[in-house]
């Protein structure tokens, strides 16, 4: 029945243990498979945390890249302002160009009386295809009908139109600087430009006219240093198309980024508008606020997918905690289970009832170890071997395990059957030497072997290398002192040898096994006064006595089994 | 075995003949029943080869229960002369107790 039960366990061990590993893998494989549905979704299902790192991500992205922005075209105006206001100066700067080839003339002009040759030889020069001027002439001052005397180049246009001639040259009469219009010749639109001697009333003007593109489309050649730029040139301050002269775009009015400056020109003025063609501070800068859009969306993606690889992570470590705690838990209930089968098994072996006699009290406690899911091999027994005599045996097997409990279990019924042809305890334990020796072994045990009288008030004990009793009185405790011989199935012929005390009235005898004792790193003779500290330290009764020395000593950790007799004379 | 949980204690055993052609099992540490049968295996492939005479060298022995003492006592089933050497006091007291004074004695 022993080794059936001994088996069975096992079988609920291994069988136990498969399941609880396959209830692992298939944990596991069901975290995996949670997981394989979660990535399959995961655009649709992303977690919290990621979404969140997401948003985040593009927010401070979209942030930047504004910033960015604005820091982009606040730079792009400031550029645009300045080149305006250099395209100014250079159009300001052009004005003596025109201007003194003019004066001069017309001063010679005052000079030779209008001399139509003189002026003919000075003015050639800057006239004709490729030339500063299309063409020049020498206009008399104060008449009511401006025609000019002498014409170099081409007609001027100004001479076949009556009335903005008279107009033209009454306000040239007034100022003193280079007196500018628009005109339109019969090869296009141009410029006219006039210088008359300051304050002749009847002197001659200098006028020059210079052609405009006939589409006034002109582009800035592109190794100025005003090639990055589109602009549109008008005369005076308004920007109507009858007043453009030359633009470098094809649709007016300009649109988008621009600047615009009014520049002083003669006695009238230009405006000058000027969009950039591209970005003026660089590619680079206009590039940055995309730059950093694409970089940050493409940080805030990663940074949603690491920490979505993160949380699930974390969700997996937590489902195979989960599982590991379950697999422990189960595995706890296993050992549990074993424990307490193997307790269950060593209690069967142990006397299930104790004798009553009149004037002794007898009481024994058994404490497994606390680990361990083995049967150990201490025992006990008392009998009664007739109405004044008990006999006690305790003792323990070394090792542990089934052999153990095995050879515990015969040893305890060989001493018993012993006991009843002679109950001399060196008897007995010298028929037990006897028994154990007649087979092959690698085991002994220690026996402790004690005949009391209870009226008598005698105890005859012997002992095989098991530890002494201890016997407490009134006076105090006291471990029995007698010869220990060998422990059994360790030498053959061994003579036993017993010993008779007499004990006083009401006195305990406590009978137990090593465990009770035994530490590690101590002398057993330490274990053995903590014992006689323990059991004297109060008069109690003997069931009390017992539970406060196995409460006291063996609720520790302890690795081995413990058994305890109590035996108390009531007189 | 100690059970699931507890540990098996640490022994360390080491076996040498010495210049006379005796073996010497030198047994460290704690021996106990979790670790008492390597100790066994040892001695089995010693006394195999039939020695007169075995030493346990137990000076750096901590701990020995009853399964440690069962394997020394085994030897002495089979080789004649079984001595312990230099065995610490707890050790010593052990086999006093258990009365295996006469069986295991002491190196002289």
């Amino acid at each position: 029945m022993l080794i059936m039960s001994s088996r069975a366990s096992v079988a609920i061990t291994t069988g136990s243990r498969d399941a609880a590993a396959a209830g692992g893998r298939e944990a596991l494989d069901g975290a995996g498979a949670s997981s394989t549905a979660l990535s399959s979704v995961w655009w649709w299902r992303p977690s919290r945390a990621a979404a969140i790192a997401f948003v985040l991500g593009l927010v401070v992205t979209a942030a930047l890249a504004v910033t960015s922005l604005v820091l982009y075209n606040r730079n792009e105006d400031r550029l645009l302002t300045l080149r305006v206001r250099e395209l100014g100066l250079v159009l300001t700067a052009a004005v003596p160009s025109i201007q003194t080839p003019l004066a001069s003339a017309a001063e010679l002009a005052d000079a030779t009386n209008g001399s139509a040759q003189k002026f003919r030889a000075f003015m050639a020069p800057y006239v004709g295809p490729g030339r500063q001027f299309a063409s020049a002439s020498l206009w008399p001052l104060g008449r009511a009908h401006p025609a000019p005397t002498v014409a170099v180049g081409s007609a001027p246009a100004l001479a076949s139109q009556p009335d903005e001639a008279r107009l033209f040259f009454a306000r040239a009469m007034r100022t003193q600087l280079l007196n500018v219009t628009a005109v339109s010749a019969a090869a296009g639109p141009g410029l006219g430009y006039e210088f008359s001697t300051p304050g002749a009333r009847h002197g001659f003007a200098a006028y020059a006219e210079s052609l405009l593109p006939r589409d006034r489309r002109s582009r800035l050649e592109s190794n100025t240093a005003f090639s990055d730029l589109n602009y549109a040139l008008y005369l005076g301050r308004s920007r109507r198309s009858s007043n453009l002269l030359v633009t470098s775009v094809r649709r007016l009015p300009i649109s988008g980024r621009q600047a615009s400056d009014v520049v002083p020109f003669g006695n009238s003025e230009f405006t000058v508008v000027i969009t950039p063609n591209g970005p003026l501070g660089g590619g680079f800068f206009a590039s940055l606020p995309w730059i950093i859009a694409v970089f940050g969306a493409l940080l805030a993606m990663a940074a949603a997918l690491m920490t979505e690889r993160l949380a699930r992570r974390r969700q997996q470590a937590e489902q195979l905690a989960g599982v590991l705690d379950r697999v422990a838990s189960e595995n706890r209930q296993m050992y549990t289970e074993q424990h307490s089968i193997a307790q269950t098994l060593q209690r069967a072996l142990l006397p299930e009832t104790l004798p009553e006699l009149v004037g002794l009290r007898v009481s024994a406690r058994y404490v497994p170890a606390t680990s361990g899911i083995d049967v150990g091999g201490d025992w006990y027994d008392v009998v009664a071997a007739d109405d004044q005599q008990v006999l006690l045996v305790i003792g323990d097997v070394s090792g542990h395990g089934l052999r153990a409990a095995t050879t515990m279990a015969a040893l305890r019924h060989a001493a018993l059957a012993y006991a009843t042809q002679d109950r001399h305890p060196a008897t007995v334990l010298a028929k037990l030497s006897e028994f154990v020796n007649s087979g092959v072994h690698d085991y002994f045990a220690t026996v402790l072997c004690a005949l009391i009288d209870v009226d008598a008030h005698r105890l005859t004990v012997a002992s095989a290398g098991h530890l002494p009793p201890l016997l407490i009185d009134r006076d105090g405790a006291a471990f029995v002192t007698f010869d220990v011989d060998v422990a059994i199935g360790v030498t053959r012929d061994v003579q036993y040898h017993q010993t008779t005390v007499s004990v006083p009235p009401h006195a305990t005898l406590i009978a137990f096994t090593d465990g009770l004792v035994e530490r590690r790193g101590e002398l057993l003779d330490v274990g053995l006064e903590r014992l006689r500290h323990t059991a004297v330290e109060r008069q109690l009764g003997l069931d009390d006595l017992l539970s406060k020395i196995t409460r006291d000593l063996a609720a520790e950790d302890h690795r081995d089994d413990t058994a305890i007799v109590g035996i108390q004379w009531q007189a | 075995m100690a059970g699931l949980d507890g540990g098996r204690a640490e022994v360390v055993i080491d076996a040498r003949v010495d210049p006379s052609g005796t073996p010497v099992v030198t047994v460290s540490g704690e021996l106990d029943m979790s670790n008492a049968s390597s100790l066994e295996a040892t001695v089995a492939s010693i006394t195999a080869e039939g020695p007169d005479r075995l030493i346990f060298d137990l000076s750096g022995l901590r701990f020995m229960d009853s399964a440690g003492i069962a394997v020394l006592v085994s030897a002495t089933s089979k080789v004649s002369v079984v001595q312990l050497r230099d065995p610490s006091p707890v050790v010593r007291r052990v086999i006093e107790l258990t009365g295996l004074s006469g069986v295991l004695p002491i190196e002289p």
